[in-house]
C-alpha cells in the first residue's frame, strides 16, 4: 500500500480522538486510570470477496451459538446427545441457573457478538474467541473513521471503502426488533466504566436514553425510566452495559448497587428485552469454544466455515497427553479469565513456573485450554513515522435480529510491543480502522 | 400422612426509618410429590405493590416495594398442608437434575470434605449400600461431625469452613452433606422449610434416587417425614434466601423468624 495523506495526519487524528474522549479506563491496584486508546492511521484492508467469506462464516457461527444457548436453557438436547459434556456447561461461570426455562423476547440471546479473529501467515482466518456477554469496541473505529474522514477526505473518495456509519442503524433496528413495547435505554454503570465513551456515543447515535440503574425502576412487573421531573415512562428494551452478576441484586449479586432490583423478574415475564440476554456467557466460555464447530454441525447441519485455532482440552485424556508432550509449543488459557489475563505461553515460562503449572493442570484439567500458537500475519503500524510490523487481531461485530447481520468494518487491535501476541486494550494495545472494500 | 396448619412469621426491624424498600421473598410452600398445599395466604406489611412469580428452580416468589418510611417490615404466611403423601406425578416438579450434581461456591470441597468422604468410604468398605442407606450414612456422619451452635457461622460460611469449625446451624449441616453427596456423584439439593412445633425455619437436604427426591435432615439425623413442610429448594443456601432486600436509609436491621406448625 502506498503512503497516503491520512498517515501523515496521525498526530492530528490522535489529538482529536483525545479531545472527543476516546479513552478506556482500567482499574489497577484499586485505582481507576483513564488511558488514551492509541490509534494507528494505517488501516487494515479486507478485500470484498474475503469479507464476504468472513461474513458467511460469522453469521453461521453466531446462529449456532444462539441455538446452543436456547438449547442449554431449554431442552438441553446437545447434552443429552453427548455432543457437549454436561460438566462444561454447569461448571462454566457464564452458566446461570436463574436463566433456566426463561425465553427472551424473540428467542434471541446473542444480540451483539464480538468475534475475535486472527489471520495466520497462511492467510487463513481463525476464530480466537467469541465475546457474547458485553462485547465492546465498535464505537472506536466509528469515531476514528469520522475524524479520519475529516482530516483526509480525499482518502475516502479515492478508495472504495464500505461506509461504517450504519452500525448504529443496525443497533437501533435490532433493539427495536426485540423491544417489548416502550422506550429503549442504554444502561451504563457510569462514567468510571472502562467503556463509558462507547455507552454515551451509542446513546447519542441511536437516540436511546443513556441511564444508570438509579434512573430505572420496577413497578407492577414493568420497567420504567424515571426522568428528571419524576415522570415515569415504560421501557421495552435495555442495552445493558453491565455484566449479568450486577444486573439485579435480587437475583444475582446481592451487593450490586449499579443494577436494578427485580429487573430480572420483569424480563422473566417477557416484559422487557435485555441486550444481551443474561446467561449467554455460557457460550463464550473458553472451554465451550472448543465445541463451537461441533455446534454448527449439530444445530445447522453444516460444516464450520470459520476454523477455530487448534485447541486441546486437557479434560480429555487424549488431549491431555498431547498437551504434555507438546507443552512448549502451546499457549495456555485459564477459562475463567478475560481481557488477555490468564494467558501464558509455555515457552516463556521458567522451569519452576512450568512445574507449578503442570501440577495445577493435572489437578484442575477443566480449568485450562491449550492452543497452538498461530503465527499471525503482521500488520504495519507507524511508529515515529516509520512502518513497523506488529501482531493484530480483528473483532468483528455480528448483530442478531430476525437474522444475523455482520457489520462491514470491525475493530483491529494491535500489540505495540513487537514481541507480544496480546492485543487487548487493557494490556496497552492500540487500534486501527478496518476497511472493507466495496469493489 | 398428617394434616398440618402452619403460620410463618418473618419480621425485620430497622433501627432508623427506611424507605423505597424493595424486597424479594421465597417463603411460600408449594405442592410437591410429598406435600399438598391446600391453602396458603400471605400478608406483607407495609407494601405498595406486590407481584408473584416462580424462579428457575420452581420456587414461588413474592416481590414488591414499600415506598413509605417504616421501621418494621412483616411477612405472614398461613395455610394448611397435607404431608407425607406419595404422588410421583407431582405438578411443577422439574425433571432436570443436572444442575444439582455440581458443587457451588458454598459447597465446594477442599481437603477436609475430601478426607471425610475417604473416611466414609473406608467405613463402607465392601458393604453394598443402597442409595438410601448411603444417604443415611452421610447424614449420620455429618450429624456426628458437627455440633449445633448458633452465632459461630454466617450465611457466607462454606461447607469446608463449617467442617473445620466443627460447629454450625442447620444450614451448615446441609452444606456439608450436600458437598459429600455431590463429591460422591449423588445429585443433591438444599431445602428450606418448617418443622412441627415452634421455631425458626429449617434447612435440610434432598437427594435424587433416580426416580424421586428424598429428604434427609442431618441436623436432627432424621429422614424427612410428614412432620416437615418444604418451602423452597436450590443448589445451596443462596438460591433459597427467604428474604432479599434493598432500601434507602442508614439503619441497622434485625431479622427474626417464627414458624408454627401444628396438627389440625
Amino acid at each position: 500500500m502506498k503512503d497516503f495523506e491520512l498517515t501523515r495526519q496521525s498526530e492530528t487524528v490522535n489529538e482529536l480522538l483525545a479531545r472527543y474522549g476516546v479513552k478506556f479506563g482500567i482499574y489497577k491496584n484499586h485505582e481507576f486510570k483513564e488511558q488514551l486508546f492509541p490509534f494507528d492511521t494505517i488501516p487494515r484492508v479486507i478485500e470484498k470477496e474475503e469479507f464476504a467469506y468472513l461474513e458467511k462464516g460469522l453469521k453461521q457461527r453466531v446462529m449456532a451459538l444462539n441455538c446452543f444457548i436456547r438449547d442449554i436453557y431449554g431442552e438441553k438436547k446437545i447434552i443429552k446427545d453427548k455432543v457437549v459434556p454436561e460438566e462444561f456447561v454447569y461448571i462454566s461461570s457464564g452458566y446461570l441457573a436463574a436463566c433456566d426455562g426463561v425465553v427472551p423476547p424473540k428467542g434471541i440471546y446473542t444480540h451483539i457478538a464480538g468475534i475475535d479473529l486472527v489471520q495466520g501467515k497462511n492467510k487463513e482466518w481463525y476464530v480466537l474467541e467469541d465475546n457474547l456477554r458485553v462485547p465492546s469496541g465498535a464505537s472506536y473505529p466509528m469515531i476514528a473513521r469520522e475524524i479520519c474522514r475529516r482530516s483526509s477526505p480525499d482518502t475516502f473518495e479515492s478508495n472504495c471503502i464500505e461506509d461504517n456509519r450504519y452500525y448504529t442503524k443496525l443497533l437501533r433496528w435490532m433493539m427495536d426488533y426485540v423491544n417489548t413495547g416502550g422506550h429503549t435505554v442504554i444502561l451504563t454503570p457510569g462514567r468510571y466504566n472502562a467503556a463509558y465513551f462507547e455507552h454515551s456515543y451509542f446513546a447519542e447515535k441511536t437516540g436511546a436514553h443513556l441511564a444508570t440503574g438509579s434512573e430505572l425502576t420496577v413497578e407492577n412487573d414493568y420497567l420504567y425510566f424515571v426522568d428528571y421531573s419524576g415522570k415515569k415512562e415504560k421501557v421495552g428494551a435495555v442495552y445493558r452495559r453491565i455484566s449479568d452478576e450486577y444486573l439485579d441484586p435480587m437475583t444475582f449479586n446481592e451487593e450490586s448497587v449499579i443494577g436494578i432490583p427485580n429487573i430480572y423478574d420483569v424480563y422473566r415475564k417477557g416484559h422487557v428485552a435485555l441486550i444481551n440476554a443474561p446467561g449467554n456467557g455460557v457460550a463464550d466460555d473458553k472451554g465451550i469454544y472448543y465445541f463451537v464447530p461441533k455446534m454448527i454441525s449439530y444445530y445447522l447441519g453444516e460444516d464450520a466455515i470459520l476454523q477455530n485455532a487448534p485447541t486441546y482440552l486437557p479434560f480429555y485424556e487424549e488431549d491431555r497427553k498431547y498437551v504434555l508432550e507438546h507443552f512448549d509449543e502451546l499457549v495456555l488459557k485459564d477459562v475463567a479469565e478475560a481481557g488477555g489475563y490468564g494467558v501464558v505461553f509455555a515457552n516463556k515460562m521458567t522451569a519452576q513456573e512450568k512445574e507449578d503449572f503442570l501440577n495445577l493442570l493435572k489437578k484442575e484439567p477443566r480449568r485450562f485450554i491449550a492452543q497452538e500458537v498461530i503465527d499471525f500475519m503482521d500488520i504495519d503500524i507507524l511508529e515515529d513515522g516509520v512502518r513497523k510490523p506488529r501482531k493484530a487481531d480483528l473483532r468483528a461485530f455480528v448483530l442478531m435480529a430476525d437474522e444475523p447481520m455482520v457489520w462491514k468494518s470491525g475493530l483491529t487491535r494491535f500489540s505495540r510491543n513487537p514481541d507480544s501476541f496480546i492485543v487487548n486494550s487493557s494490556q496497552g494495545g492500540g487500534f486501527k480502522d478496518t476497511w472493507v472494500l466495496s469493489r | 400422612m398428617k394434616n398440618l396448619r402452619f403460620h410463618y412469621h418473618m419480621e425485620i426491624s430497622f433501627s432508623e426509618p427506611v424507605h423505597s424498600h424493595i424486597y424479594t421473598l421465597k417463603c411460600l410452600p408449594v405442592t410437591t410429590g410429598t406435600q399438598l398445599i391446600q391453602e396458603c395466604n400471605y400478608a406483607v406489611r407495609p407494601t405498595d405493590r406486590i407481584q408473584e412469580s416462580y424462579d428457575s428452580f420452581g420456587n414461588r416468589m413474592l416481590y414488591g416495594t414499600a415506598e413509605e418510611e417504616h421501621t418494621l417490615f412483616q411477612v405472614d404466611v398461613t395455610g394448611r398442608a397435607v404431608t407425607g403423601i406419595c404422588d410421583a406425578d407431582a405438578p411443577g416438579e422439574k425433571t432436570d437434575i443436572s444442575v444439582y450434581k455440581y458443587q457451588t461456591v458454598l459447597t465446594k470441597p477442599q481437603g477436609r470434605i475430601g478426607k471425610l468422604l475417604a473416611d466414609c468410604r473406608k467405613q463402607e468398605g465392601s458393604m453394598q449400600l443402597s442409595l438410601d442407606e448411603k444417604a443415611r450414612f452421610y447424614m449420620q456422619t455429618v450429624h456426628e461431625r458437627l455440633e449445633y451452635g448458633k452465632g459461630i457461622t454466617t450465611i457466607h460460611t462454606t461447607a469446608e469452613e463449617a467442617l473445620a469449625l466443627g460447629r454450625g446451624v442447620c444450614q451448615d449441616y446441609a452444606h456439608v452433606m450436600l458437598s459429600l453427596c455431590r463429591e460422591d456423584r449423588i445429585p443433591a439439593r438444599y431445602v428450606v422449610g418448617m418443622l412441627m412445633g415452634e421455631g425458626e425455619s429449617h434447612a435440610w437436604v434432598e437427594i435424587y434416587d433416580g426416580m424421586t427426591w428424598r429428604g434427609y435432615d442431618p441436623t436432627n439425623d432424621l429422614v424427612v417425614n410428614d412432620s416437615y413442610i418444604k418451602i423452597s429448594h436450590g443448589r445451596d443456601y443462596s438460591d433459597c434466601s427467604i428474604n432479599r432486600g434493598v432500601f434507602t436509609g442508614q439503619a441497622k436491621q434485625c431479622q427474626s423468624i417464627l414458624a408454627e406448625v401444628s396438627e389440625e
